[in-house]
């Protein structure tokens, strides 16, 4: 049980090490980005600080999944998004909206159909990739999510506080 | 030699006189009897009329001796060996023969050996003189009547495997024995057949100008397969008459190829062959001898038994099975499934999960299969209960997911309202954020393993006397809190007196916070409850106040023994 204990502490350690690098190297290319643009985004405080707060977010997952590495289906699934993301982000984001819509559409149409959405479903528009995988898979992933998003949370946590301090 | 088998026999002056009877009608009499003793005699005595035969030219002594074991150790089990059973054997035998002779012909082949033994003894002694050297010589002086010959032919086919791969032996406890024997012959000519062919490949390939050694090569790995082991017997079986003559062979095969057009190639594939058995033939020798006492035969084949009773047992329990059926069934067919047969025991058996089911418990293949998925669903729980805090309390699946969903969901808040609240450290605080970022980078690049984490909960729990672990009914409360929630937030620091305990990881990060920060998420409109505009802010700002300054302090302390 101990040595479980520590070899399990010592993974999260790495991860969270991993995570921790990481991010911090994707804050510091947003601060710069930031400045370089400066002057634009002291105008509109409000919109600007939203955009800085999906991007920090963005890159704290993406810090994230990449720390964890393809092993885990969630991890794939969010850096795949990103990745496509990424790939559209430039394009149009009008496009994806509209398909998004008719997504939910459609989804809704076959949810009627089908059965009301479980807890299970919930669970797995949560856990990124999650619709793809089976109760089982979700639940073992939903496991590993959990203690990644634990570890992140606690990671950022420092980072503003030494920040704020 | 004489004395042994007269052991054999176990009534040796009777056997020598029905030998001596039997000579010109010992077929006839064969035939006619039906009763365990007389089989046994007749038995011996065709046994003792082969030795003597064989006595007399002196060759293939180990025939006869696995011929004795074969009649002797069974000899009472043998009982319902009819002469009708042999017959078929013998007519399969010469099945085999006759459709490999059109095939591919080896001189190496035992069926073609019989084949052309069984053709050539009806014509005449000239052209089976070829077979000679591969089977047993004697046999050529017999007379040449059909059966007899048939007979000669069949029972060393017989004898050879059974004498020499001696795990074969068990076979002789068995009531079924003869057809079991004749269908384990055959599959070995069978097999060996297949054998043939590549030889016959290698014969082609010869005649084309290949390297010799590729038949060579071929041959062991062919002969180590399990499944061969029979034809690997009967190869070292005939390689025993090869040894005294090998030269013989090569003439004579030589005639072969004059009889035969498709063997011309086949000499030195011979040739090296014979050179094969000859090494195989050390080892052969070694179990012939341990064979050759036919009374200890049987000790013999009881010993090896048990090393060789893994390889044989499936075999036998087929045999069980087909047996029966097999006796009478047309050649062809039976040969096939019986390969079949053999072919399927070494596999290994397939792994799939062993589920039981329990009293009362459906066993049909679909519910087992939801049983083995809902265990493992519940395997998945436990481990989530462990993870996700205030789960240990919570019985039921359905209630167990609601406080994973709403786990996950404040974790991703959480994540948000730390983005958010980077984002506004990130315009706030520019001017120490690049010397901050690099100590935090440095700290967390070395390979320690509290990079930075410690510091913050070591402060807040030296502070706060904060608790690590989960407080399940607290936690319950506020697990599903939201982190943007400020009124609840509000709440949360007013309740954050010093002294405070209970205080669960999920709730550590609110005393952290900085009173501009709060001022900040106000100013942004996302305290959606009215009330946190009536909250006096000084109500908790002079507590923040000294968290704060308590907090630096704690951090710098930290800091300077960590550096």
């Amino acid at each position: 049980m101990a040595s479980k204990h520590t070899i399990a502490t010592r993974h999260a350690q790495g991860i969270r090490a991993r995570f921790a690098s990481r991010f911090l190297r994707s804050l510091l290319r947003l601060r710069r980005r930031s400045n370089r643009f400066g002057g634009s985004q002291s105008n509109d405080e409000g919109i600007g600080k939203r955009i800085r707060t999906d991007r920090i977010k963005i890159a704290a997952y993406a810090s994230m999944a990449r720390a964890v590495g393809p092993r885990r289906t969630w991890s794939r699934a969010l850096l795949f998004k990103l990745r496509n993301r990424a790939r559209i982000h430039g394009v149009s984001r009008k496009r994806c909206l509209v398909s998004e819509k008719k997504r939910v559409t459609r989804n809704k149409v076959v949810v009627a159909i089908s059965r009301e959405p479980s807890r299970a479903d919930t669970l797995r528009k949560l856990v990124p990739g999650g619709d793809s995988m089976d109760t089982c898979v979700l639940l073992e992933e939903t496991a590993h999510y959990i203690k990644c998003l634990a570890t992140q949370v606690t990671v950022m946590q420092s980072i503003a506080d030494r920040l704020l301090l | 030699m004489e004395s042994e088998y007269f052991f054999n026999a176990g009534v040796p002056p009777q056997a020598l006189l029905f030998e001596q009877t039997s000579t010109s009608s010992s077929m006839p009499i064969w035939q006619s009897h039906s009763s365990p003793m007389e089989m046994q005699d007749n038995c011996s005595a065709h046994l003792l009329f082969n030795s003597t035969w064989e006595k007399s030219t002196g060759h293939g002594p180990h025939l006869e001796s696995t011929l004795s074991s074969m009649v002797s150790s069974p000899g009472v089990a043998n009982c319902n060996v009819s002469g009708e059973s042999f017959m078929e054997l013998i007519g399969k035998l010469g099945n085999i023969g006759n459709r490999n002779n059109p095939g591919e012909i080896s001189p190496h082949s035992q069926p073609m050996l019989a084949a052309s033994y069984f053709t050539t003894a009806n014509n005449s002694a000239n052209t089976s003189c070829y077979t000679t050297p591969l089977s047993s010589p004697p046999k050529l002086n017999m007379p040449a009547m059909d059966q007899f010959s048939k007979e000669h032919l069949n029972i060393p086919s017989l004898g050879k495997p059974m004498g020499l791969n001696s795990s074969v032996a068990e076979f002789t406890a068995d009531p079924g024995f003869a057809e079991r024997a004749a269908k384990f012959s055959c599959f070995g000519s069978r097999s060996f057949n297949g054998r043939i062919s590549q030889l016959g490949l290698n014969n082609a390939e010869m005649a084309k100008g290949c390297n010799p050694m590729m038949g060579n090569g071929k041959l062991p790995r062919v002969a180590s397969s399990p499944l061969l082991k029979a034809p690997e017997s009967q190869k070292r079986d005939r390689s025993s008459p090869l040894q005294d003559r090998s030269d013989l062979t090569n003439s004579q095969e030589s005639s072969v190829s004059e009889q035969i057009p498709s063997e011309e190639a086949g000499v030195k594939a011979s040739n090296e062959l014979n050179s094969r058995k000859r090494k195989a033939l050390s080892r052969g020798k070694t179990k012939e001898s341990a064979s050759n006492p036919p009374v200890n035969a049987t000790k013999d084949a009881e010993t090896d038994e048990n090393s060789n009773a893994k390889r044989i047992k499936p075999n036998e329990g087929e045999e069980n099975e087909i047996d029966p059926v097999k006796a009478e069934e047309p050649k062809g067919s039976g040969d096939d499934s019986q390969n079949k047969a053999n072919s399927k025991p070494p596999e290994p058996p397939k792994d799939y999960i062993h589920v039981r089911a329990r009293r009362g418990q459906a066993t049909d293949s679909h519910s087992l299969a939801e049983r083995v998925r809902r265990e493992k669903i519940s395997e998945r729980m436990k481990l989530l209960q462990d993870l996700v805090p205030g789960c240990n309390k919570v019985t039921g699946k359905a209630l167990m997911l609601d406080e994973i969903i709403n786990y996950v969901q404040s974790l991703q808040r959480q994540v948000e309202f730390l983005s958010m609240k980077l984002a506004s450290v990130n315009t706030r605080l520019d001017f120490n954020m690049d010397t901050l970022i690099s100590k935090d980078m440095f700290q967390s690049s070395q390979p320690l393993p509290h990079p930075m984490f410690p510091s913050d909960s070591s402060a807040s729990a030296a502070i706060f006397g904060h608790q690590q672990q989960p407080n399940p009914p607290l936690h319950s409360n506020i697990s599903d809190m939201d982190p943007l929630d400020t009124a609840g937030l509000c709440r949360n620091l007013n309740t954050q007196l010093p002294p405070l305990d209970g205080f669960t990881q999920n709730t550590h990060q609110y005393p952290t916070f900085c009173e501009d920060d709060l001022q900040t998420i106000v100013q942004m409109g996302f305290g959606q409850n009215p009330s946190l505009e009536t909250f006096p802010p000084q109500n908790f700002q002079g507590k923040e106040r000294e968290t704060e300054i308590k907090l630096r302090t704690s951090l710098r302390t930290y800091e300077s023994s960590c550096s």
